[in-house]
């Protein structure tokens, strides 16, 4: 029997408040349902918290036997995964008050998937990565279909079930195959073993192969894209905003974990090419295919397919630049994502429907915070500066080109330039077009819009001045080589 | 204290007050107007302490503000002014009162995020002129893009949307290549000298190392071709050129002014400046394509400019053809063609600036800009008359008006290198006289044969202070150019020297 000390206990911390608060959200559900209301604020109390332990606690480096890593670059990753859940539980409250779905189960989900990914992220041990998929997932079914009586919810939800299964089944199964070929579950351990035999057993490779498929689904990588955009559509939007962002991150750092202590950049010429054609691929489709949408939750599906395609270049070029550009590109993507969502939050009038975009019609007028907010997400998110997304695109491309990937930047730019396309359509409907005569009746939500706010002009001052989250994202990587 | 920031204080000064417009409500609109107006004049007082305390023997760079940025790639907030770019950032400065004062007349709902936007777009504008760091550099001229979008897309015309992401879309579509090119020669300068840096000044001495021979895709030619390609969108240079009528159609004649007096010059600036200083091989090499292309925009843009029915389509693809002759002057690459092209680039600002304002005029009197809408005009509006002829003299190049000394310096400059191409651009000359002329004489000449044009009301006071500082500027260059053009020969020379 394994007994923690004390400084193990202490290193899960953030995890250990944010169980716990889930655990007093389903007491409060189930004995005090009177106090439902408060829910949100102690939710993100409790986030809040986490972040602090996590940012202010001492980082051990590895606990638990070796199979977590408590270090910069879990401070790094904890860091925006919890800010990605703290606007999503912020736009959440009035939302699900509004649409008289709030209860204590909505919070203690959020909570639970948070600390999988979390757990996911400063893995270093394969099961301990599956159990935080896991962790992360299950919960994350049942956001989906939070809205039980709508069908598009419901149809998320079970989309999101069977195409996660599926997943997590190709998962354990690429891991038992990678235990096969080297006879260890820890990454560090395996990683050792390719860089010192210079190449990928056959074994190691199908195992391998597989752990990313699933994780591509995770990602929403082209082939294994097609669930984002009914699930991003049926699922209630701040459970969207949490989909697009923090699975993606958490998988990505196991990506790129796995990717970095096997040196594939040297050691596999073969998953170079496989992954820059899965990065291309998943750029151009993403983007194309988002011009024609015309529900904007669509269209910001399609556009993370997109993303995660330019921050997989980043993992192919892994060390120390690209590595700190996929924690650069992902940080900035949550601000921008955030700060998307929540507008969309805010700009929507029933949930059952789709969000199109035309509704969104002279928006700019009527609802200037908002516009304004969406407006600046979008711009960022087309990587035009002085916005982060430009920064996340300038540090991704750049590590690309100084590691001879000159071919995979100029695709990314020209995809960025796509993509200019589809984001300012909504900014000309949002500005350009006259109101309609039917006017939307959306509502005002005071913490939506605040929400929205502090997220654009997060997207804006980091922008200008992103030195803190470089300087951040460079020691953080620095951690990982050790 | 004042001297060590001054370009950084003209450079940003204009964001700080869009700041503060965004906390003043939007039904206060002469606030709006007055305080934006004070910015500018402000920001016009501060920018000729610039001209004032420019040393014109100094070929290097001036009022040098400078501090780290990004630590980590090397990249710094790092601003000056040289001989090339003194006269366009004054050029911005003067521009801006300019059309504050011509957006007077506005009667419309958003005059707050009308002036928050011209702020913004100066801040861009000057900024791309007086960045030394290429990451400085590419941001700057990407945020410009910003607000002359909600310009053209929001108070335009009926095209608007349209027009504004065409505008968007292309001159995105240059500098995405652009941005590839600086991360390229980022790390070629780290390769040849092990230190990160995106400066201008470690460029000059790194990138010239390129490699140009080896075939169509050796390094020195690609990152040429993807400058090129972004300021030729910019330009435009012919066959690039098909958004800019859609654009300068549809905006506002406020924005037009902008767009065909500053925002053009930054793709000829960016042509001398990182094209020729950076990579003076490949620029042998496509050099004569340039000068091809130079001729053909110049005879082009004049035939078609000729046929347009519309006065604000014709004065449009006029300044294709204007430009035609900048890039000419700079292909030919002579002292006196280079000088030339740089004054000319001022010169087109000014006339070409001055023609939309008064075709705005024009337009919001009659609301239609169709030529055959007007005639006799000079029977009932004798002043504006007479300044739209100086101005337009000044177009087409009449000795003792500005355009004669630019287009002058540039075919002088350029009959050393290629006498054929001078005689191609002098043909040019001559049809801008005839689309100009033609047009006034419809215009003003002739009986009125539209009665309710005989109700126009001549120019008034406020129109006449909009229009004055650059007839004096028009004037002012075509009898003494030495004032302008004294300080720029240092630099000059020293660029042309690389």
């Amino acid at each position: 029997m394994l007994t923690p000390t004390h400084a193990e206990i202490v290193a899960i911390a953030p995890e250990l408040i944010l169980t716990i608060t889930a655990s007093l959200a389903l007491i409060i559900e189930a004995f005090l349902p009177r106090l439902r209301r408060y829910l949100s604020g102690l939710t993100m109390l409790a986030i809040a918290g986490a972040i602090w332990a996590r940012l202010s606690l001492e980082l051990p480096g590895a606990v638990w036997a070796g199979m977590l890593r408590i270090d910069q670059l879990t401070a790094f990753v904890d860091t925006y995964i919890l800010i990605a859940a703290f606007f999503a539980v912020w736009m959440a409250g009035p939302f699900m008050r509004r649409t008289t779905a709030e209860c204590g189960e909505f919070y203690a989900l959020i909570l639970f998937a948070t600390v999988g990914s979390m757990v996911m992220a400063c893995s270093v041990n394969l099961l301990t990565i599956f159990l935080g998929l896991e962790l992360l997932s299950i919960p994350l079914y049942v956001l989906n279909a939070f809205y039980r009586r709508y069908e598009v919810s419901v149809e998320a939800g079970i989309k999101y079930f069977v195409v996660g299964a599926f997943a997590s089944g190709f998962v354990a199964y690429g891991m038992a195959l990678l235990y096969g070929g080297s006879a260890s579950t820890n990454l560090v351990e395996i990683g050792h073993q390719v860089v010192e035999f210079g190449s990928l057993g056959p074994l190691t490779a199908v195992g391998f192969a597989m752990v990313v498929g699933g994780l591509a689904f995770k990602l929403a990588l082209v082939p294994c894209h097609a669930w984002a955009p009914d699930v991003y559509q049926g699922s209630p939007t701040p459970v969207t905003a949490f989909l697009s962002v923090v699975p993606k991150g958490a998988a990505l750092i196991v990506l790129l974990r796995m990717v970095e202590g096997m040196d594939l950049l040297q050691v596999s010429p073969r998953w170079v090419l496989a992954a820059s054609v899965i990065a291309v691929a998943s750029q151009t489709l993403g983007n194309v295919v988002a011009i024609v949408q015309r529900d904007i939750k669509r269209m910001l599906a399609y556009s993370g397919i997109a993303h995660m395609g330019y921050a997989l270049v980043a993992v192919i070029v892994a060390g120390t630049d690209g590595g700190a550009a996929v924690l650069v590109y992902l940080a900035a993507y949550t601000v921008m994502n955030m700060g998307a969502f929540a507008c969309v939050a805010q700009l929507s009038e029933r949930e059952d429907r789709p969000h199109l975009i035309n509704d969104l019609s002279g928006q700019g007028y009527n609802r200037p915070v908002a516009a304004l907010a969406l407006t600046i997400s979008l711009f960022a998110l087309s990587g035009i500066p002085p916005f982060i997304g430009f920064t996340a695109k300038f540090v991704v491309f750049r590590a690309a080109i100084n590691e001879g990937f000159v071919w995979l930047a100029v695709i990314g730019v020209i995809n960025s330039l796509i993509s200019v396309f589809y984001y300012l359509r909504v900014i000309y409907v949002l500005y350009m077009r006259p109101l309609p005569e039917r006017q939307p009746d959306y509502g005002f939500y005071l913490p939506i819009c605040t929400a929205a706010s502090v997220a654009a002009l997060g997207a804006l001052l980091l922008g200008i001045y992103p030195t803190a989250v470089l300087a951040a994202a460079q020691s953080a990587i620095l951690s990982l080589a050790r | 204290m004042l001297n060590d920031h001054l370009l950084s204080i003209v450079t940003l000064g204009p964001t700080v007050f869009a700041v503060l417009l965004l906390f003043i409500p939007m039904r206060y609109k002469t606030v709006h107007r007055i305080v934006t107006l004070m910015t500018s004049i402000v920001m016009f007082a501060f920018s000729t302490r610039l001209w004032t305390g420019f040393n014109p023997d100094d070929p290097g760079f001036q009022f040098v503000d400078r501090f780290a940025w990004i630590p980590q790639f090397g990249i710094n907030y790092h601003v000056g002014v040289d001989g090339v770019s003194i006269l366009l950032v004054l050029l911005t400065t003067l521009l801006l009162p300019v059309v504050v004062l011509a957006a007077w007349s506005l009667n419309i709902e958003h005059i707050k995020s009308l002036h928050i936007t011209f702020l913004l777009l100066t801040t861009g504008m000057i900024g791309t002129f007086v960045s030394l760091d290429l990451f400085l550099f590419y941001v700057f001229w990407e945020i410009t893009l910003i607000p002359m979008y909600f310009i053209v897309g929001i108070w335009g015309g009926p095209r608007r949307i349209y027009a504004a992401v065409k505008f968007f879309i292309f001159t995105m579509a240059g500098s995405v290549f652009m941005l590839v090119a600086i991360l390229y020669l980022a790390w070629f300068h780290h390769q040849q000298t092990g230190v990160w840096s995106y400066s201008y000044l470690d460029f000059l001495e790194t990138a010239p190392l390129l490699p140009t021979s080896g075939g169509l895709f050796a390094p020195g030619l690609l990152v040429f071709a993807a400058f090129l390609l972004a300021f030729a969108i910019k330009v435009p240079i012919f066959p690039l050129h098909t958004w800019l009528p859609d654009a300068h159609v549809e905006a506002p004649s406020t924005g037009s002014v902008l767009l065909a007096g500053v925002l053009l010059k930054m793709g000829t600036y960016g042509l001398l400046r990182f094209n020729r200083a950076l990579l003076p091989d490949a620029w042998e090499i496509f050099a004569p394509l340039l000068m091809v292309l130079a001729v053909i925009g110049i005879i082009y843009g004049a035939l078609v400019a000729m046929v347009q029915p519309d006065v604000k389509k014709l004065v449009a693809y006029s300044s294709v053809s204007h430009l035609g002759f900048v890039v000419l002057g700079l292909a030919a690459g002579t002292q006196a063609s280079t000088q030339g092209a740089i004054l000319q680039m001022v010169n087109h600002g000014l006339t070409t600036g001055a023609l939309f304002l008064l075709v705005g005029m024009l337009y919001e009197r009659t609301y239609t800009r169709l030529i055959e809408q007007y005639g006799g005009l000079a029977e009932v509006m004798p002043i504006f008359t007479g300044i739209f002829l100086v101005v337009t003299l000044g177009s087409i190049g009449l000795p003792g008006l500005n355009g004669f000394v630019g287009e002058f310096l540039i075919l002088a400059g350029s009959w050393a290198v290629h006498p054929i191409a001078v005689v191609f651009a002098g043909l040019g000359i001559i049809l801008s006289a005839v689309y100009m002329l033609w047009m006034v004489q419809r215009v003003f000449w002739g009986p009125v044969h539209i009665a309710a044009n005989y109700a126009l009301p001549d120019i008034s006071l406020r129109e006449v202070f909009v229009v004055a500082p650059l007839m004096v500027l028009i004037v002012w260059i075509g009898i003494y150019p030495n004032t302008f053009l004294e300080p720029m020969e240092a630099s000059v020379r020293l660029l042309l020297a690389r």
